[in-house]
């Protein structure tokens, strides 16, 4: 085959290349940006719920006032004895 | 005497000749780099043996009956190697980054084009007598530019096996020397300013975006382009077993044993195809060459895209992470952080060149599976 046949070739194939692989990521881009705003419109009703989890948490540990009392008690009894 | 005869004739310095001796300090070459400079030792060790035994005389261990000739048979004439490397891969690679911010998928999209302008290019040396390059060769050729070894060895054992091997050892040469090859590039083609620019903090990203982004991917590849669907299927995989958190002992093994196992194998069979016949020749040279111009370009244009997606954008984008859209996982990302830490001290460009990085591996599997289907 004629080089300069290759070379429309290799210029064809350039151009279709550079071309598909854009449409390719493009098509990517928008598909993470809706994978991103689904989850996240599903997270933020959850998100109140998980803080008061954690809230809740704090709230049934043991305070910390208890905890130094209790601690204070400890060190008492092992001095004493 | 007669005895004595036969077993001189059946010694290697009878059948010694001078290409395959050669082919013999080639592959001492290689070990060298590997072992004294640190350039990519995990393959080039295994690379560099491989082309040593395979030229040992009267051996024959790459010829039909020798075991180079079996591992190259089952592992790489098949396809299966590079694959299921790209499966580990997939298991290693981390998407968050660019689930983040998926616009640096432009960015792996713009450092494709150092593969397209090299096939070309390696067209454009058929003028010059002793190059005779098909467009299967070409294409074989040009995809070092997405500096991705598995998927360099893929290609090129689909369209031109007789080259495999001086294109394995170019992706993977260029690849240790992305550290020298792209920093003039970089800072050629930016100001100060621009180097220096900060990038906005990446939001997290939640795991069921992680464990989605694979399957997506693998659906999109399965509507658009089947022809990639082997390399970015693998790579779908190993990805899916690392995000899905139920199967990490699946998950390990592809990032470890499996890879580490295959890596042996692919090496050894990348070393039998350095045969003195098939290696010294003109067309090695050239294919050095073009896989240099392949980098040269590949970081060139990610630097330009990005700089006109600063341009453009309205979150600032610093040009350099450009430069990491020509995968090279993660070498190329960290070279970006370095020069960009050379211009500002406080500017840490790690995490935001890393979706670039990881969006240049996607790019290149998309862009071999293009020139399969429309070379191979």
């Amino acid at each position: 085959m004629e080089i300069s046949d290759l070379l429309l070739q290799a210029a064809n194939l350039m151009l279709t290349g550079m071309v598909g692989v854009f449409i390719f990521l493009s098509i990517l881009i928008f598909a993470v940006k809706g994978l991103s705003k689904l989850s996240t419109s599903e997270q933020s009703p959850e998100q109140p719920r998980v803080k008061s989890k954690s809230q809740r948490q704090d709230t049934s540990g043991v305070p910390a006032q208890h905890v130094a009392a209790i601690s204070a008690a400890i060190a008492q009894f092992r001095q004493n004895n | 005497m007669d005895g004595l005869l036969n077993l001189w004739q059946a010694t290697g310095l009878a059948n010694l000749t001078f290409p395959a001796l050669s082919m013999i300090a080639v592959g001492c070459g290689l070990l060298y780099l590997a072992i004294a400079k640190g350039f990519e030792p995990l393959l080039l060790v295994p690379i560099g043996f491989g082309a040593i035994l395979t030229n040992i005389p009267v051996a024959a261990l790459a010829e039909p009956g020798g075991l180079l000739y079996y591992v190259y048979y089952i592992g790489i004439d098949s396809g299966v190697f590079p694959l299921l490397i790209f499966m580990g891969v997939g298991a290693l690679t981390d998407f968050s980054a660019l689930i983040a911010n998926p616009r640096m998928l432009l960015l792996g999209a713009a450092a494709q084009f150092g593969i397209f302008a090299t096939l070309f290019g390696a067209i454009l040396l058929n003028f010059i007598p002793g190059f005779e390059f098909t467009l299967q060769d070409a294409s074989a050729i040009a995809i070092i530019g997405g500096a991705d070894g598995p998927t360099a060895i893929f290609l090129a054992s689909k369209l031109s096996p007789e080259l495999l091997g001086a294109i394995a050892v170019a992706a993977y040469s260029y690849m240790a020397l992305v550290p020298i090859i792209q920093p003039p590039i970089m800072r050629l083609l930016t100001s100060e300013e621009e180097r220096s620019i900060a990038m906005p903090q990446l939001r997290p990203v939640s795991k069921k975006e992680k464990v989605l982004f694979p399957l997506m991917v693998l659906g999109l590849t399965l509507l658009f382009l089947p022809a990639a669907s082997p390399l970015v299927g693998m790579f779908c995989l190993g990805n899916l077993m690392r995000e899905s958190g139920v199967v990490d002992r699946l998950s390990n093994t592809a990032q470890n044993e499996l890879i580490n196992i295959t890596t042996i194998f692919l090496g050894l069979a990348v070393g039998s195809k350095l045969a003195a016949d098939q290696f010294l020749t003109v067309e090695t040279l050239g294919i050095l060459l073009l896989g240099a111009l392949a980098f040269s370009i590949g970081t060139a244009s990610g630097v330009y895209m990005a700089k006109v997606m600063n341009r453009v954008s309205s979150n600032p984008i610093n040009p350099l992470v450009g430069a990491a859209g020509v995968s090279a996982v993660p070498m190329a990302a960290r070279v970006v952080n370095k020069v960009g830490l050379e211009s500002n001290p406080h500017n840490f460009l790690l995490m935001h060149a890393m979706g670039p990085n990881v969006a240049g591996v996607l790019g290149s599997a998309v862009a071999a599976g293009i020139l399969l289907a429309l070379v191979g």
